[in-house]
């Protein structure tokens, strides 16, 4: 499936699944917040959501700032 | 004597708030919020990058006791933009907090009053904790309080310029007006300008370039505590009043005067 991750080309060969994606980019779950198409997907609505071809992912984390 | 600072609903036994930016490496960030005896720091939201996963601070943060987050929406260009981001900090912080940010131009990085309000109202309807950074304007600080914002955050100088309390005569005109705390956010360099904006009746100070840059992050970190302390235990003293001319400390009597 083809997806737009952070802005890149990615090519999910999981099952589509929120769970699949993180896993397959090394992400911890609980380290990060996502976004799809522009909606902010809460960690309780992950396990319901299933990635569509085209979807354009934000995956973020906590960094330094003031 | 208890002397706690009341956020909303939340409850702070330090009035130093520290930003975790610019630090040279995690461990000297972890050192100097410990050292600082903080118990809110800010964090920002970036881009997940498996290249870059040390830059993750969830999991150092999560293991400091005592301290809770408070996402900022650094990047935002707009109101939609900031709300998006507090809603993504939330997920990740479990906090109510919200430090508000929006400055547009990297020139000067100075607060958009307007998209800044815009999103105050959104994001206070949501439930947030909604601490604005802001110019040091009077007018827009009551308005933000007006609608619900749980403290107010004017700048003493620009960003990271360590220009101190520039703005320090608004300061006062904004605490004086203010019904919610008042935190002086952005501009600091020195403990002694902490300690300055608490004896003025600041509620808190953020502190992040200043402790981040110095030589020693650490020492800086303890040693803002201690202006911190010394500034709001000199505002609950109650320091004296001014004079135009000289009031003699010691008795004038002429005893040692020497007649011819």
């Amino acid at each position: 499936m083809k997806l737009t991750v952070n802005g890149d080309q990615h090519a999910h060969q999981g099952n589509g699944s929120i769970a699949a994606l993180l896993e397959e980019l090394g992400a911890n779950k609980a380290h990060t917040a996502l976004m799809v198409n522009g909606d902010v997907v809460p960690s309780d609505r992950w396990d319901a959501t299933k990635l569509e071809e085209n979807d354009e992912v934000e995956m973020l984390v906590f960094v330094g700032g003031g | 004597m208890s002397d706690k600072l009341n956020i909303g609903n939340q409850e702070l036994g330090s009035r130093l708030f520290l930003g975790t930016g610019k630090f040279s490496s995690r461990q000297a960030m972890i050192d100097a919020v410990k050292a600082s005896g903080t118990e809110l720091v800010t964090v920002a939201l970036r881009r997940f990058n498996r290249e870059q996963a040390e830059d993750d601070l969830y999991g150092p943060l999560s293991e400091l006791e005592g301290v809770r987050l408070m996402p900022n929406t650094s990047g935002a260009m707009n109101a939609k933009e900031a709300i998006r981001a507090a809603m993504l900090g939330r997920e990740l912080s479990k906090s109510p907090f919200v430090k508000l940010e929006i400055h547009p131009n990297p020139h000067h990085l100075l607060p958009d009053p307007i998209e800044t309000y815009e999103a105050a109202i959104e994001l206070v309807k949501q439930d947030f904790l909604v601490l604005p950074y802001i110019p040091a304007d009077p007018v827009l600080a009551k308005r933000l309080e007006d609608i619900g914002c749980a403290a107010v955050m004017p700048l003493g100088a620009a960003i990271g310029t360590g220009k101190g309390l520039s703005t320090a005569e608004m300061i006062k005109i904004i605490i004086r007006d203010a019904n919610v705390p008042v935190v002086v956010d952005a501009g600091l360099r020195a403990p002694s300008e902490a300690a300055c904006a608490m004896e003025m009746g600041c509620d808190a100070v953020l502190v992040n370039s200043a402790i981040a840059a110095a030589e020693n992050p650490t020492a800086m970190g303890a040693a803002f505590k201690t202006g911190v302390d010394a500034g709001r235990a000199a505002r609950l003293a109650g320091l004296m009043p001014t004079s135009e001319v000289a009031v003699a400390s010691s008795p004038l009597t002429s005893f040692l005067s020497v007649d011819d």
